[in-house]
């Protein structure tokens, strides 16, 4: 079949050249959402009339001749835990139904900066805590490649409206590869930055520690030019100092290059997926690059470790929803206390309260030390075991989930399972560093395999140039093979 | 390290959430699978380490002046119940 995809310097050019204007452009957009959304549910929202708005004063700049920007007029989508001014913003969840900020993310300020133009707010796992989009008030969004399977999680809107080409771009959120994992499972793009490089500001909060906005794409190129227009420090961050400039580093050549491939991470690993990664990694021995091979025993305990500091840390940051200023109120009750308490039963759905109680238990007198300290500790091993690791290498290629997208439904029969899927994508969270996942080939049932490349702390340029070369040598647009969406 | 359902009540009560009799019994053990699960740290030992934080981070300041910010109608907007500039929330009967 014939890829639909519309890469951002696509659809820049045909813009710049006044071949399409950016209200044609947009239309297009809109009505392939209505289209294909009631089978993909992929957008929660879709806000026409600004996206409309703000493709109209674009077509006037260029018509006026005025100096455009990377990213005017270019189709996107915003997941649904990032604040927009007057847009509802729900995190997927009743609780904050009828929520509507009146402020933007920083993200958001910036992209707005830019005229780019807000086709919608994208579906997520309920305040992104899973791994198949499925914990969603709304119900999950679906798999462009293969509708009966999941799109991934928690970014699973965002990942497959970009997929089937109903956005060019999309933000998303990674807390423990909540971009990663649905950009493998959907066969694009998905870049998680070094902890503090993008503002969090109008991010709804899950783990503060561990959450990181970024881009999901439908290329290399476009998850730098994205990067590249967010990465920027804000004094309404105190954690944010910017991040560097990736597009101009993303020609360089690759002989020399040391990429590690560390045993732990292919523990579980599905063998046809381990064939992908295996084949991607001969083809980054034929462009050049040296191959290091070493263990990191303490990534294995990434997991249970990721679950209690984020559990713990969503404890105390969920405890904002009370029904007092915001969201969903219970609407029988006899004092604050009741109030309160049915506000949240009712409110947050059973992941959400299981990892509330979790984290609850782990910061409670007697557990505290046996679990969050003890966590604690050994994130700190986790992080040391990294900088060893880039010692000896200049990123480590890992596969991004040791499956494929799983069927619909399968997720939630079991919970405890699901998280392994976050296997090799939670040891990045933990030690706050930037990672990118491209899609590297398909598994025997002709699902999109992620391909995972690590870099060290602000080495977003090092990574996706890395990225890049394989995406030129593989020519993985020609694995992008859903036929859906706008055809330009 | 095993969780019975009084645990689960008073976790519950410490993190505001109310659960019905009829819940207890699939929360306790979907709350014991996951205290499995977490359990796993334990077979490792840990030195005290000095994390703090990723990355070396240092706080990001800015200058300490007052700068425009929300109105008290917009904080308001979102709320169920307000009143002359307040919150409204029914007294403890």
């Amino acid at each position: 079949m014939q890829t639909s995809y519309s890469q951002i310097h696509q659809i820049r050019q045909l813009l710049d050249s006044k071949q399409l204007s950016c209200s044609e452009l947009t239309q297009k957009y809109l009505d392939q959402i209505e289209a294909l959304n009631p089978s993909l549910n992929a957008y929660v929202k879709v806000t026409a009339e600004k996206a409309m708005e703000t493709a109209k004063a674009v077509d006037r700049k260029i018509a006026d001749g005025g100096h455009i920007l990377p990213l005017e007029g270019i189709p996107m989508t915003l997941k649904d835990n990032i604040s927009t001014s007057g847009i509802e913003t729900t995190c997927c969840s009743k609780i904050l139904s009828g929520y509507t900020p009146i402020y933007d993310a920083t993200v958001w300020e910036l992209l707005q900066n830019q005229n780019a133009v807000l086709l919608g707010k994208t579906n997520m796992d309920e305040f992104a805590m899973g791994s198949s989009c499925e914990t969603s008030c709304f119900g999950g969004a679906k798999n462009p490649h293969n509708i009966d399977c999941v799109a991934g999680g928690s970014s699973g809107g965002g990942a497959s409206a970009v997929a089937a080409n109903l956005a060019a771009f999309a933000l998303g959120s990674d807390t423990g590869g909540s971009i990663r994992q649905p950009a493998s499972f959907c066969g694009i793009v998905g870049l998680k930055p070094t902890y503090g490089s993008v503002s969090r500001y109008g991010l709804i909060a899950y783990a503060s520690s561990f959450d990181q906005i970024g881009p999901i794409t439908t290329c290399v190129e476009d998850a730098a030019l994205v990067y590249d227009a967010i990465s920027l420090q804000d004094s309404m961050d105190s954690t944010c100092r910017g991040g560097s400039p990736a597009s101009h580093a993303l020609k360089d050549d690759i002989k020399g290059v040391k990429i590690g491939i560390v045993e732990e991470y292919f523990d579980g690993v599905r063998d046809d997926v381990r064939a992908q990664i295996n084949e991607a990694i001969r083809v980054y021995e034929s462009l050049g690059a040296d191959i290091v091979r070493f263990s990191m025993p303490e990534i294995k305990y990434g997991l249970p470790v990721y679950y209690i500091l984020a559990c713990a840390e969503a404890s105390s940051n969920l405890g904002r929803y009370d029904g007092i200023r915001y969201g969903y109120k219970t609407a029988h009750y006899d004092n604050i206390n009741e109030m309160v308490r049915k506000t949240r039963s009712e409110g947050f759905g059973k992941e959400v309260q299981h990892r509330i109680l979790l984290g609850t238990y782990v910061l409670s007198a007697g557990y505290y030390d046996a679990y969050y300290k003890k966590a604690q500790n050994l994130r700190g091993m986790i992080v040391k075991s990294f900088q060893n690791a880039f010692q000896n290498c200049d990123v480590i290629l890992a596969p991004t989930v040791p499956t494929t997208a799983f069927p619909c439904g399968s997720a939630i029969q079991d919970p405890v399972e699901t998280y392994q899927t976050d296997l090799c994508t939670v040891p990045v969270n933990i030690a706050g560093l930037p990672a990118v996942s491209i899609p590297c080939g398909f598994d025997l049932k002709q699902l999109p395999v992620g391909l995972q490349i690590i870099g060290n702390s602000f080495c977003e340029a090092k990574i996706l140039n890395v990225a890049y070369q394989f995406e030129a040598a593989a020519r993985t647009s020609s694995f992008q093979s859903v036929n859906m969406g706008v055809q330009l | 390290m095993s969780i019975s359902r009084d645990d689960i009540l008073q976790i519950a009560t410490l993190a505001k959430l109310s659960v019905e009799e009829s819940e207890l019994p699939e929360l306790t053990k979907d709350m014991a699978q996951m205290i499995a699960f977490a359990d796993a740290i334990n077979a490792v030992s840990t030195e005290a380490s000095d994390f703090d934080n990723i990355n070396g981070l240092v706080n990001v300041m800015r200058e300490d002046v007052v700068e425009p910010s929300f109105s008290r109608d917009d904080i308001l907007k979102n709320a169920e119940s307000q009143d002359d500039g307040f919150f409204l929330v029914k007294k403890r009967s």
